[in-house]
């Protein structure tokens, strides 16, 4: 009977996805740029400089080649007058399950939690689902790239950058692998957390020993690991582990751990991390937040425990990004999160970087992204009013000098049920 | 005529003097020794307010033949010279279950077919455990369940309860929600009928659900309490029904026989009590709620927090049983413990203690029961600490011996030690408020019980021994009983025991070499008393000797000091109280008084939404007074000695208002026990003790709709609150909010695991057959019949008849649109209309059609995708439903997003719904839905002053809250918060480090 029951509920799953299928046309990824652009007249923010008003931005091939008041706009650039608009670079979101979920609760539609507990050699991109229905949403959310990563067990994967315009995955890989994800053990049960951080200690003493002996292959055959080898890139302090956390001595033990193994670690959803804030400041650790809505957890804290902890942070001198949550349905949400901080304490153009340079920066793809300068990727929106206000609405969005395709999941549902009220509006009439 | 109908025998017994039972055979011999004692010039308590010193107490034959000063003693007396001792009443412990049968799990778990059918009944071989007789269909409802009759004497818990002072117990059988009839048994030893002294004395009712019973429903809090409701509604059908069929019973049907209802009558007739337990004194009050409604004559077991509302209990006129199981000491030994503490905790470790006095000032009738105590044989601890932190020692005697015999009827015989009564007492060492007093005997009926020494006699310690009179060694003895350890020293020589066994009376065990013999093993054997042992040992040779040892140091160094330490800190600790006042609610933030409503209040040169005609006032100024909007435009003149506040720059909106949320609601937000359960209701389980009710405020929240969950196509009856922050469940309810109803349609409906419906296609049946039966119900109500039963008033479809009546509305949790369409076409073939439906994540596609029927639309802004029938979400559906004319409202469905619902709005006005609109969706269209628009949810002259200032403008993502009203009273203050933040830190710290000195 329950099985029977559940059979049903796969098979009306199935059903479902093949009669939804023709509602994705409609978000097509967008050609590239053939003619240089220039914005003129509108207030560029550019979040690494000044902001520019009445400025111009031109970009070509993908690029920006110049930001300011009186530049130079090549005579073959298509000018566009965003006259009363804002220009702000594109973002970045710092952790979701962009193209690896559809529906939460359809487990067939899940692919970012891999068999097992020690899976660094997962790649996420491999699994970029280019024609999942949240992507058109970040796109015309003028998100230009997601961070993509996987989750579960003791070592998830490998995050990858994606870009959110393209037709495969192949080609909106920004930057992979970008970090080893790590899932610290619960404090709690100390017997569980001495057994993960051993395994995971045992997991980087063998892949050390895995690297020295590859390195002399030539005189002895060793056969391929492929777990070790894709933990090679972390040793040779090319990729961070990027670890998550979420209460203050998780916090701490990642630390010590990250220390002791010599890498570059970046510590993602660090609730409690106000309470050690000198520790993770003389490491120098770059913290992701992404917890800004999840509110007090204990009954003493404030109201705004949550809301404020990026002003805490930021205070403090400590380096974060803010990131939304990790449900790809929700990427949307990515500027609330930095709405949020500024109601409670953080300065508006902190709240700006959180969400565009610092992810850029602590990723290493700062030279591409996260600001309106010359020789970075012409990754722009074009808004009607403050970005992080969020009765501001997103009215175009270029990713890498392409004009992106404004129609998203939702709008097409929109225009389609418009339709719907629109002739049932003229057969009234 | 009811006494025609009784089925539940009423009888009292008059206990035997002796200790065999009349009737009983004898086999062989009798046993008749004289029982005649005299207790001599001991300090006699013969009830609180009459201590005799150098009193006698003369007992013949199990009663008290004479008590007082100089009396005259019997030659045939037997006399005890009880110089420095003190006697006792006996105390009655009025909450136990002492003689209960226990249910065999195991053999419940055996039945296998049982197991797998539905409705699966309990089984095995507990009394009336099958489904043979005509008991309740549910076997919750165990109210023909009679504790004297399955009263199974226990020793062990006898010997416990007496070694504390108790000498009779009230006896509550310990399953069901209505647990059956009650027995006053005696704590002697015997038989049953040697020691059942009353029966049928109470009703008892639990509101917890025993797993034991295997029943199906209820699951949850609410669906105990209308099971509660409709078992008593039913027992009046029965009473009803039995009289009318028993007068002429011609062309009528028989009613049914069922022992439980039958057995509730007297209860039902206020002849017997009803003694309910509750967990917290929030649950005391919906005891009270139930004892109301069906006037029953209540005695409330009571959960020890009730000082924490005493100001709801101070007016009471049914009796309260206090437990003295004060919290444990909370863990504070490093800071990983302590920051997981709640204040709420630390301050009921404070003031639990203090719980008894504090009722008892009130001048409540207080019984103190044992319960959750006398087990671990902590009870007169806990008294002694009861005593010291307020409750004066008469009370407390009065609280465990008369007031417990008058209510249990038997103070003829029982509650003091006046001549005629039964020698029930105990004999103490001392005044038994005082710490080091021990209870040395126990008598009852004239029998003494010894009561076991709290120091067991112990071999532990370090020995002188000497053998053959030559002191030589040190023995030292280490162990409970059973294993020992220990050694022998000699010469600053050790030699190991081996094999050391102690056996309470005699100590064994052997050494090696130590007679200077190579290789010897000598075996010891040896009595053990407080001081010496005794004892005699053999050699290798086989060659016995004497040993004797002789105590130097008892070696229980942890120990002693320890008790020490802990007399000297309490005293400490009553200096240093930390705290003494009471918030309400008892948590961080909680307040010390109800805000005060302002007389007067101006506020000037704020932006007001006023979601009204009058649009967005810049610079504008509103008047409250006495709770209303008195005014709302420019410049205002404001009455002399108004208090005026200027918000310039800041905003002014209406409070905010959440038509969906599942906060402060306990014991489950589903009853999933059935798939139409229409008679729970949430306003009878709401908890206000819930810091989330500050936090909502903090997030300009003062109002919200709080449901039953979706599980079921028909759930409970929803609640309208206010966020009266600190007040009692009653003063946050919204009187004047539309009543509603709970539906639920779609994937939750479906997913509940066999039971009905597994489809969409059932769901729509279900719900179909449910008002089909309704409208039935309400044909057979009210058909004025000449002759025949009278109908049987079920709780259930009476709610179902409101909705079709329109004096309660249907609000419909709904994701796709093809059941927003089914419930909206099967609504109006029954002639009523659907209120609003609930998420509405597919709304936008069928906006016509609820525009048509009048259905409002509460939805979420951007939830999506996060299961199969949310993944046409989209975030313009709040914008398409509003243009189509359809009552839109925004909702959380969950605490954390209530606190900000100004940004949800912020959200929709992102999405191209104008500024004014995106407000009216977490105002006036949510107030219009809840039926309560003509008093809230707008800035108008007249309304609630329910209003929130913002730092800036509400919907742009940057403003917080900076004060939230309700009423015309500050709920949140922005800048108080702050300051309350530091108290509550230093506070908790405070009461931290009090528990830490206690150790």
């Amino acid at each position: 009977m329950i099985k029977l029951k559940l059979i049903y509920q796969v098979i009306f799953s199935v059903l479902f996805f093949i009669f939804s299928l023709p509602a994705i046309k409609g978000q097509m990824p967008s050609a590239l740029q053939k003619e240089p652009v220039a914005l003129v007249n509108g207030t560029v923010v550019t979040v690494s400089g000044d902001v520019i008003k009445n400025g111009t931005v031109v970009f070509k091939d993908g690029k920006i080649t110049a930001v300011g008041h009186d530049v130079a706009i090549p005579d073959d650039a298509k000018v566009k007058d965003v006259k009363g608009k804002y220009l702000y670079p594109a973002m970045i979101h710092s952790g979701t399950y962009l193209g690896l979920m559809e529906v939460f609760r359809v487990s067939e539609t899940l692919d970012f939690n891999e068999y097992g507990d020690i899976n660094p050699n997962v790649r996420a991109e491999v699994a970029f689902n280019a024609d999942s229905r949240h992507i058109s949403l970040a796109r015309s959310h003028g998100i230009a790239v997601a961070v993509v990563t996987p989750t579960g067990g003791i070592i998830s994967g490998m995050a990858a950058a994606m870009l959110t315009d393209g037709w495969n995955w192949e080609e909106m890989v920004y930057k992979a692998p970008l970090g080893m994800v790590v899932n610290w053990p619960s404090m709690d049960n100390k017997t569980e957390r001495d057994n993960a951080i051993a395994k995971l200690s045992e997991t980087f003493k063998k892949a050390r020993r895995y690297n020295k002996a590859k390195q002399v292959s030539d005189k002895h055959f060793h056969s391929t690991d492929i777990r070790l080898e894709a933990i090679i890139p972390v040793l040779n302090g090319d990729i961070p582990v990027i670890i998550n956390v979420s209460d203050y001595r998780q916090i701490q033990s990642a630390i010590n751990w990250a220390e002791k193994e010599d890498i570059q670690i970046i510590l993602s959803g660090v609730n409690q991390a106000d309470l050690v804030i000198p520790h993770i400041k003389d490491k120098e650790i770059p913290v992701i937040i992404n917890s800004v809505f999840s509110g007090p957890s204990h009954q003493w804290e404030p109201y705004d425990q949550t809301f404020s902890l990026p002003a805490k942070l930021y205070e403090a001198g400590i380096r974060f990004l803010i990131s939304g949550e990790a449900s790809a349905a929700n990427i949307i949400r990515l500027p609330n999160h930095a709405a949020a901080a500024v109601a409670h304490g953080l300065p508006e153009k902190e709240a700006l970087k959180s969400i565009t340079l610092y992810p850029a920066k602590i990723f290493g793809i700062d030279h591409r992204l996260g600001s309106i300068e010359k020789g970075k990727d012409a990754s722009i929106i074009i808004t009607d009013g403050n970005l992080l206000h969020l009765t501001t609405q997103i009215q175009q969005v270029y990713i890498k000098g392409r004009k992106s395709d404004m129609m998203d999941k939702h709008k097409l549902f929109y225009k389609k049920y418009s339709e719907r009220y629109n002739r049932i509006k003229e057969k009234s009439n | 005529m009811t006494k025609a109908f009784k089925i539940s025998l009423i009888f009292l017994l008059i206990s035997s003097n002796s200790i065999f039972g009349q009737t009983s055979n004898i086999f062989g011999l009798r046993d008749n020794p004289p029982e005649v004692f005299a207790f001599d010039n001991a300090r006699i308590m013969v009830s609180s307010g009459n201590i005799l010193f150098d009193g006698t107490i003369l007992i013949r034959d199990g009663l008290i033949e004479n008590v007082g000063q100089n009396i005259d003693i019997p030659d045939d007396a037997w006399v005890f010279d009880l110089e420095g001792k003190y006697i006792y009443p006996g105390f009655i412990e009025l909450y136990s279950d002492i003689g209960m049968p226990s249910i065999d799990k195991r053999n419940n778990n055996n039945n296998k077919s049982d197991a797998n059918s539905r409705n699966s009944n309990y089984s095995g071989n507990y009394p009336g455990a099958s489904k043979r007789g005509a008991y309740h269909n549910n076997p919750h409802v165990r109210s023909w369940y009679e504790a004297a009759g399955q009263f199974k004497p226990e020793k062990d818990k006898a010997q416990k309860m007496r070694s504390q002072g108790f000498t009779v117990a009230h006896t509550i059988p310990p399953y069901g929600i209505f647990k059956g009839n009650t027995a006053v048994v005696s704590l002697g030893e015997g038989s049953g009928k040697d020691l059942v002294i009353k029966s049928n004395v109470a009703q008892a009712i639990s509101f917890d659900i025993s797993p034991e019973l295997q029943g199906d429903y209820p699951t949850s809090l609410m669906g105990v309490i209308a099971l509660i409701r409709q078992t008593f509604h039913d027992t009046d059908w029965f009473l009803d029904a039995h009289k009318v069929y028993y007068e002429d019973p011609v062309g009528m049907k028989q009613p049914e026989i069922n022992f439980a209802f039958a057995s509730l009558i007297e209860a039902y007739n206020r002849k017997q009590p009803v003694i309910i337990s509750a967990r917290d004194e929030i649950a005391s009050l919906r005891a009270e709620n139930i004892a109301n409604e069906f006037d029953l004559k209540l005695w409330l077991k009571a959960s020890g927090k009730e000082y924490r509302r005493l100001n709801a209990f101070v007016d009471i006129d049914y009796p309260i049983i206090v437990p003295v199981d004060f919290p444990e000491k909370p863990e504070v030994d490093n800071f990983e413990k302590t920051i997981e503490l709640s204040l709420e905790s630390l301050m009921h470790w404070e003031l639990a203690p203090e719980n008894p006095a504090r009722i008892y000032k009130e001048g409540i009738d207080m019984i103190i029961t044992s319960d959750g105590t006398w087990s671990s044989g902590e009870f007169l601890k806990q008294l002694r600490l009861t005593v010291k932190r307020g409750l004066p020692e008469y009370a407390a005697i009065d609280a465990l011996t008369i007031n417990p015999a008058r209510l249990l009827q038997i103070d003829e015989k029982y509650g003091t030690l006046e001549k005629g009564k039964k020698a029930n007492f105990f004999i103490a060492d001392g005044n038994i408020f005082e710490p080091e007093t021990k209870i040395e005997e126990v008598w009852i009926g004239g029998r003494k019980y010894s009561v076991e020494k709290p120091h067991e006699l112990t071999a532990q310690g370090k020995w002188q021994l000497s053998v053959n009179d030559t002191s030589a060694y040190i023995l030292e003895l280490k162990g409970e009983v059973g294993n020992y350890q220990g050694k022998l020293i000699a010469d600053s020589k050790e030699y190991e025991l081996k094999n050391a066994k102690f056996d309470k009376q005699r100590i064994t065990f052997m050494a090696k070499d130590v007679f200077d013999v190579d290789e010897e093993v000598i075996r010891f054997s040896g009595q053990v008393s407080e001081e010496s042992i005794y004892g005699i040992g053999e050699r290798s040779s086989g060659e016995f000797f004497n040993w004797k040892a002789e105590k130097i140091d008892n070696m229980d160094d942890d120990h002693k000091p320890e008790k020490n330490n802990e007399n000297e800190d309490e005293d400490e600790a009553e200096e240093q109280k930390v705290f003494s006042c009471v918030l309400r609610p008892p948590m961080e933030y909680g307040l010390t008084e109800k805000p005060k409503q302002v007389d007067c209040l101006h506020i000037k040169n704020v932006t007001i939404w006023t979601q009204s005609e009058q649009g967005i006032l810049k610079k504008g100024d509103i008047l409250v007074s006495n709770g209303k909007i008195k005014e709302v435009g420019k410049n205002i003149d404001p009455p002399s000695g108004c208090r005026i506040i200027d918000a310039s720059g800041k905003h002014l909106t209406p409070g905010l208002i959440d038509p969906h949320l599942h906060t402060s609601i306990s014991g489950r937000v589903n009853e999933t026990g059935n798939a139409i359960v229409s008679e729970t209701r949430v306003k009878d389980v709401l908890n206000p003790n819930n810091i989330w009710i500050y936090r909502l405020l903090a997030g300009g929240l003062t109002t919200a709709n709080l449901l039953h969950g979706s599980a079921n196509p028909i759930g409970g009856q929803d609640a309208v609150v206010k966020m009266r922050w600190g007040s009692l469940p009653r003063e946050m309810i919204f009187e004047e909010a539309k009543p509603g109803l709970k539906m639920a349609l779609g994937e939750n409906v479906k997913a509940m695991q066999n039971r009905y419906p597994d489809t969409r296609m059932g769901t729509e049946q279900i719900i179909r057959d449910a008002f089909s039966a309704a409208i039935d119900y309400k044909t057979k109500r009210d058909k004025k019949q000449q002759k025949g039963l009278p109908y049987r008033k079920d709780i259930q479809l009476e709610v179902l008849l409101e909705v079709l009546e329109g004096e309660r509305v249907v609000h419909a949790h709904a994701y796709r649109h093809d059941e927003m369409q089914m419930l909206i076409r099967l609504a109006e073939e029954f002639g009523f209309t659907i209120r609003s439906f609930e998420h509405t994540v597919e709304g936008y596609k069928i906006a016509d059609v609820l525009a048509e029927h009048g259905a409002a639309a509460i939805v979420w802004t951007d939830w999506s995708s996060f299961k199969m029938e949310a993944y046409d979400a989209i975030i313009y559906n709040a914008r398409l439903l509003n243009e189509q004319g359809v009552l839109t409202s925004l909702h959380s469905d969950n605490t954390r997003l209530a606190t900000r619902m100004h940004w949800e709005a912020g959200k929709i006005a992102g999405t191209g719904v104008k500024e004014i609109e995106a407000m009216n969706m977490i105002t006036i269209n949510p107030a219009k839905i809840l039926g309560v628009d003509h008093l809230v949810g707008s800035i108008e002259e007249g309304k609630h002053a329910d209003f929130v200032i913002w730092s800036q403008h509400p919907l742009n993502g940057f403003a917080y809250a900076e004060q939230t009203w309700i009423d015309g009273r500050k709920y949140f203050d922005r800048k108080k918060d702050r300051e309350t933040l530091k108290e509550v830190l230093k506070l908790k710290n405070n009461l931290t480090n009090k528990v830490l000195e206690n150790n």
